[in-house]
């Protein structure tokens, strides 16, 4: 088996509480485009991170071109032509293109053939040819902070080529991209094979492996479950194994009984921070008893649409109406008040408060409120018997009770507890951005199965997520997000997940 | 005029150097308030330098005064240690470590210079004495109008600031390591993927800024105060890092805004006398550059960008 | 992998320090311990006895008696002395705790103390208004004037986007030359070179009163320090705003989104430890000194810092903090007078005891890894015991 330049036997690799790659063996041959596709948490990236030398495996050896890898290190890696372009870039914003590509190995010259300093000239020249070299057109000297997301993650690529990296591996490259910038990348990982790289691609996009991949691993819950040849392997089978059980399950969708509508958008337009316009006049309604799902790649404006219906943006132009009251200029509260919930995108920074307890967590939407609250002064007696009741009948799993503090939780746990909060305000409108993002498999299952009851009691839902199968099991109407634009809104029932799929490309009718 | 241009100097360059120092902590990404501390225990060291060795010099040797400026460095980066310590490897709160650091200064200080006046010196004293340093005059450039003023009595310190700031410019700008520590400012988890030490870097520069520091506190002993005592912590520290801020955390700016601190300072005087005001007005002339700043911070806040990852706990675990 | 096994030393430390509920308090304690240690190694070093030394440490504060006094005084007048001077440190820590508790650093207590005491003084202080009147207006002013300036933070903090700290140490000197330009053009004393003392009428400390037939002061302030230390718990813990205050503190974002206005918190925090500064700057200038001396910032507001460190920013835990402080800082002088141990040693002691505590979260952080170190160690030796 010497045609493997990397090779890893029986790897082995625990955290606490979980196995992350159980006995894992795989060979990667040198010049093909390998892919590791699976789920979130299925292990891929701690595989990764282990090949890069970020961990070291508890069991199992690694082979780099036949010879036993004894050191893991990053630095290691590097001497060993290996480079990683993780899903956070690692850019130093005022810097430019080349001094961020040069860092840890400046190159020097002498001024005054005394004085040694960085020669950033021959930098930019050596930069520039090699960003001519594989296509990836950039300009060296400008900075970082006036790049966009594609051209930050060409210069991570850059920086893996300057440092003559043979083996490239790119975890989750697309997952922040738009539709034509995903096809540059393919390409410029496609021009890398053809000049002799070996690239391993992890993903849990099967279009993308079928588009470029010559080999795919698939891991399922910390094992490989299967390796085959991307040409010959159909992506219905790929999907089936990835997942590890049947595809499609049943969750007790009752028949859609559609009221009055509760939340109406009208021409909305939102800026972000820096001026530039990401919503931009978006039109919608959402029904009493109605799943209105917001489909699209990441970065298109769908957690904008959210925070800017929930206070939390400020709207530069259109209308926000719910329960028939306009509330585009309302406070976050007073929305709330009026009959909004929210589950935010980013549970950690936004829908909880980490070194609080689980129970001033739990409070944290009606702690002003009778009875928790009279005449300004909390009653704790109450939020604890009110947690108490949530932790019960949402069954929130922590170690010290509502006492807990939620930093400590798993989790699915705080993402529980989120849900419990926001459901039991009552309001007649609920948004969930990402519900599920990074839980397991029983985790989402709860969380959906939340949905679907609110659903039955008459809520009017907007459910935004990234997960076209989780739009496609739950939305009773879906509208595909693209630049910030609505292109596409039509019953569910009436799009296949392929025509969503292209709508979220940016293919218009 | 020319007083204006001698004081002003000899007032802006010693408060440059522990700006430069302020710098470098801070584009490391470490805060720091503890620069008062640094100066004082800087000084302090120099001091008792001097006093020590005293008997082993002419009394008319320039020489103690250059060794004690090395050891007032050396000293300076000494007492930073307890600062880079708290702030890289214990994680504490930085501002908190900065003010803890200023009065353990101000303590540590106090308490061994009247230790080591009654055991070395058999005196009571809660001062070393030092003597004003003295001033070199540049004919015929002294004679030159207005400008004349930069060669007229001027502390042989000024030359040493003058030299160790390029050196400091030179490695900030230049040199690898300066690339690596600005970086750190920015974004330390960069620096760790470039396969650096983050933590070896910042706590150098840490280190470098007590050194700066204290070179700088010598030198205002030296010059403004002809003596050590406790009185050396009277807010040049913090003035330091007004102009650190106010010249947006870069060293030539800082310069600019040093210069303008100094100048304004000594101008003021000037002009108090000469309008024969009485002298208190010249507490007015020292609010200038702290309301300087505050108002270009107003005013400007928007063009003055801290090193982005200022005061954040570096943790190499978290990604 | 290899492992050393734990050292009984760490487990023991572990059994006292483990329980992380307790730690708010542990640590801290530690931190005294040893910064006390320190102190008595100093001493011992000095040639002192260090026992003595604290002895007289608690005799300079009237908690101990002394073996004399002067004519007319006792240990009580040494216990209001302390008291005097207890106040506004305590007023000063709940200042910076206020603060602390919303995430903001107020680094300006001292110039908020002296700014409020100053304009006290000049419209009270030097008024003929009767004590009735004048007393609760000294109060008001330096509280209304303290919380102007705390806000005016606040405000170019959420407007104009400045770090806190930096506004904070600027204003410091602005005030701080500003009023000393005017003491030294108006309000000059020309004997003593501070500012006139103020008028008895609107002193918030007694002077020569005659209790228990000793002569003392009486620190009126100290009652209502007191008071606002149980106020304040009540106020963080207990009421709305408190929540909200403490929520804006530990997330900004999520407080943002569970409906709190940040602004106004942020606003609320920093007049509210704004006027707490004041009331300092009340006790200590119309207080304690009766006067005010121009060209200095007291360090009482940057102690002040340590000491709500020390206190872990809680209204109680910062009660027995600064009591202790200021214990050391007052008993220093007597220390020195009676057994010859230089002052220097207790302010030296106070500032490490200030390091020791600045090292808390290291100390947290390396308990909880002994900690994880020893489960796993007990995991092992069970499977293994389970093997056998």
């Amino acid at each position: 088996m010497d045609d493997y330049i990397v090779e890893m036997r029986h790897v082995t690799k625990r955290f606490p509480g979980i196995v992350a790659n159980d006995d894992i063996s795989l060979g990667i041959k040198k010049g093909e485009i390998f892919a590791l596709l699976g789920e979130n948490g299925a292990g891929k990236s701690t595989l990764m991170s282990i090949l890069f030398g970020m961990y070291e495996p508890d069991e199992g050896e690694v082979y780099i071109r036949g010879k036993k890898v004894e050191t893991f290190s990053p630095n290691h890696a590097t001497e060993l032509n290996i480079g990683m372009v993780h899903q956070h870039f690692k850019l130093v914003s005022n810097y430019t293109i080349t001094e961020n590509i040069i860092l840890g190995m400046e190159p020097r010259r002498r001024i005054a053939g005394i004085f040694p300093a960085v020669d950033v000239k021959s930098a930019d020249k050596k930069v520039a040819e090699l960003s001519k070299k594989f296509g990836l057109e950039v300009d060296p000297t400008q900075k970082i902070e006036d790049l966009n997301v594609s051209m930050q993650q060409r210069v991570e690529i850059l920086k893996m080529l300057y440092r003559e990296a043979e083996i490239l591996i790119f975890d989750e490259p697309t997952a922040v991209l738009t539709p034509q910038e995903i096809e540059f990348l393919l390409e410029i990982i496609r021009e890398m094979r053809r000049k002799g790289k070996t690239i391993i691609l992890i993903t849990h996009k099967l279009e993308e492996i079928k588009k470029v991949a010559d080999r795919c691993a698939i891991l399922c819950r910390g094992r490989l479950v299967g390796m085959c040849d991307v040409a010959t392997t159909s992506t219905k089978e790929m999907a089936a194994r990835m997942v590890g059980r049947e595809v499609s399950f049943e969750l007790g969708k009752e028949p859609a009984k559609f009221g009055a509508p509760v939340l109406n958008v009208d021409h909305l337009s939102v800026k972000n921070d820096d001026g530039f316009t990401v919503v931009s006049d978006v039109s919608f309604s959402v029904r009493a008893g109605e799943i209105f799902a917001i489909a699209g790649v990441a970065g298109n404006g769908q957690v904008e649409i959210a925070d800017a219906v929930a206070g939390l943006a400020p709207v530069s132009s259109g209308t926000v109406t719910l329960a028939g009251k306009d509330i585009t200029r309302s406070s976050v509260r007073a929305r709330a008040e009026q009959g909004l919930a929210y589950i935010p995108e980013d549970r950690q920074a936004r829908g909880l408060i980490l070194d609080f307890t689980l129970s001033e967590n739990l409070m944290l939407k009606r702690y002003y409120q009778e009875p928790y609250c009279v005449k300004n002064v909390l009653h704790r007696d109450e939020f604890d018997k009110k947690s108490r009741e949530l932790i019960e009948r949402f069954d929130i799993r922590s170690g010290q009770g509502e006492q807990t503090v939620v930093r400590s939780m798993s989790g699915g746990n705080q993402q529980k507890a989120i849900v419990a909060r926001e459901i039991e305000l009552d309001a007649p409108c609920i948004i969930f951005v990402q519900p599920t993002r990074g839980l397991d498999i029983g985790a989402i299952e709860h969380i959906h199965e939340q949905i679907l009851a609110e659903r039955s009691r008459g809520k009017a839902i907007l459910l935004i997520s990234l997960e076209l199968d989780e739009i496609m099991n739950l939305a009773d109407t879906i509208g595909v997000i693209y630049n910030g634009q609505l292109l596409k809104t039509a019953p569910a029932d009436t799009l296949t997940t392929n025509e969503v799929g292209q709508f979220m490309m940016g293919v218009k009718e | 005029m020319t007083d204006i241009i001698v004081n002003g100097m000899a007032f802006s360059l010693p408060l440059f150097i522990i700006a430069v120092g302020g710098i470098y902590s801070e584009r490391s990404g470490v805060t720091n308030l503890a620069l008062e501390g640094f100066l004082g225990a800087g000084a302090f060291f120099g001091a008792v330098f001097v006093t020590l060795t005293s008997g082993l010099f002419a009394a008319t040797s320039q020489l103690p005064m250059y060794l004690a400026l090395i050891v007032a460095m050396l000293g300076g980066a000494l007492y930073a240690v307890i600062h880079a310590v708290l702030c890289i490897k214990f994680k504490a709160n930085q501002v908190i470590s900065g003010v803890v650091v200023n009065i353990l200064a101000m303590a540590l200080t106090d308490f061994l210079t009247s230790q080591i006046n009654s055991v070395a010196l058999g005196q009571s004293s809660d001062k070393f004495v030092l003597t004003v340093s003295g001033r070199l005059t540049f004919e015929p450039l002294a004679s030159i109008p207005v400008l004349g003023g930069f060669f007229t009595n001027v502390y042989p310190f000024e030359f040493v600031i003058i030299a160790v700031a390029v050196v400091a410019w030179y490695a900030m700008y230049k040199t690898r390591f300066g690339m690596r520590l600005r970086a750190c400012g920015d974004n330390p988890y960069a620096v760790d993927a470039a396969g650096c030490n983050v933590a070896r870097l910042q706590f150098t520069a840490v280190l470098i800024s007590g050194a700066l520091s204290g070179l700088g506190g010598m030198c205002f002993a030296y010059s403004v105060f002809g003596n050590y005592s406790t009185s050396i912590y009277t807010g040049y520290g913090y003035l330091a890092i007004a102009a650190m801020i106010f010249g947006n955390w870069k060293i030539p700016q800082t310069l600019g805004a040093c210069l303008l601190f100094g100048f304004a300072r000594s101008a003021g005087y000037v002009l108090v006398q000469k309008l024969g005001m009485p002298s208190t007005y010249s507490d007015l002339i020292m609010i200038l550059p702290y309301a300087l700043t505050l108002l270009l911070l107003v005013f400007f806040s928007k063009n003055n960008r801290a090193p982005r990852a200022l005061g954040e706990i570096y943790d190499k675990g978290k990604r | 992998m290899k492992r050393n096994k734990t050292s009984p030393l760490s487990r023991a430390f572990l059994a006292v320090m483990g329980n992380e509920k307790r730690q708010a308090v542990t640590i801290p304690l530690f931190a005294v311990f040893l910064s006390l240690i320190a102190g008595a190694v100093l001493m011992l070093l000095l040639g002192k006895n260090p026992i003595d030394g604290y002895i007289s440490l608690l005799q300079g504060c009237g908690m101990l008696p002394k073996e004399k006094y002067a004519g007319g005084k006792g240990m009580f007048t040494d216990l209001m002395g302390y008291l005097d001077i207890w106040t506004p440190m305590l007023f000063a820590s709940l200042a910076v705790a206020v603060a602390y508790k919303a995430g903001l650093f107020n680094i300006g207590v001292s110039g908020q103390m002296l700014l409020g005491g100053f304009l006290a003084s000049i419209t009270v202080g030097y008024s003929p208004l009767p004590a009735v009147v004048a007393k609760p207006l000294t109060i008001v002013v330096c509280m209304i004037v303290g919380a102007l300036a705390g806000a005016l933070i606040g405000v170019l903090k959420y407007k104009f986007n400045i770090n806190e700290v930096v506004s904070a140490i600027m204003l410091n000197y602005i005030f701080q030359y500003v009023i000393s330009f005017f003491i030294l053009t108006y309000f000059v004393n020309p004997v003593t070179r501070q500012s006139e003392t103020v008028s008895a009428a609107a002193r918030l400390t007694l002077q020569d009163v005659q209790l228990f037939g000793m002569k003392t002061v009486v620190p009126l302030g100290f009652v209502l320090a007191l008071i606002a230390v149980f106020v304040m718990h009540f106020f963080i813990n207990r009421t709305r705003q408190g929540f909200e205050l403490k929520a804006v503190g530990a997330s900004r974002s999520a407080a943002e989104y569970a409906g709190v206005s940040t602004k106004r918190t942020i606003l609320m925090a920093m007049s509210l430890s704004g006027a707490l500064a004041g009331l300092a700057g009340a006790t200590y200038y119309l207080g304690y000194l009766g006067s005010i001396q121009p060209k200095v910032l007291t360090t009482t507001g940057f102690d002040a810092i340590a000491v709500c460190l020390l206190g872990n920013a809680n209204p109680l835990g910062i009660l027995a903090s600064s009591f202790l402080i200021t214990i050391i800082t007052k008993g220093g002088t007597y220390m020195n007078s009676s057994i010859g141990v230089p002052q220097e040693v207790s302010s030296l002691i106070t500032g490490l005891m200030l390091l020791f505590a600045a090292c808390g979260v290291y100390i947290r952080a390396r308990l909880k890894r002994v900690k994880d170190r020893l489960e796993q160690e007990e995991k092992e030796a069970k499977k293994e015991g389970g093997k056998a």
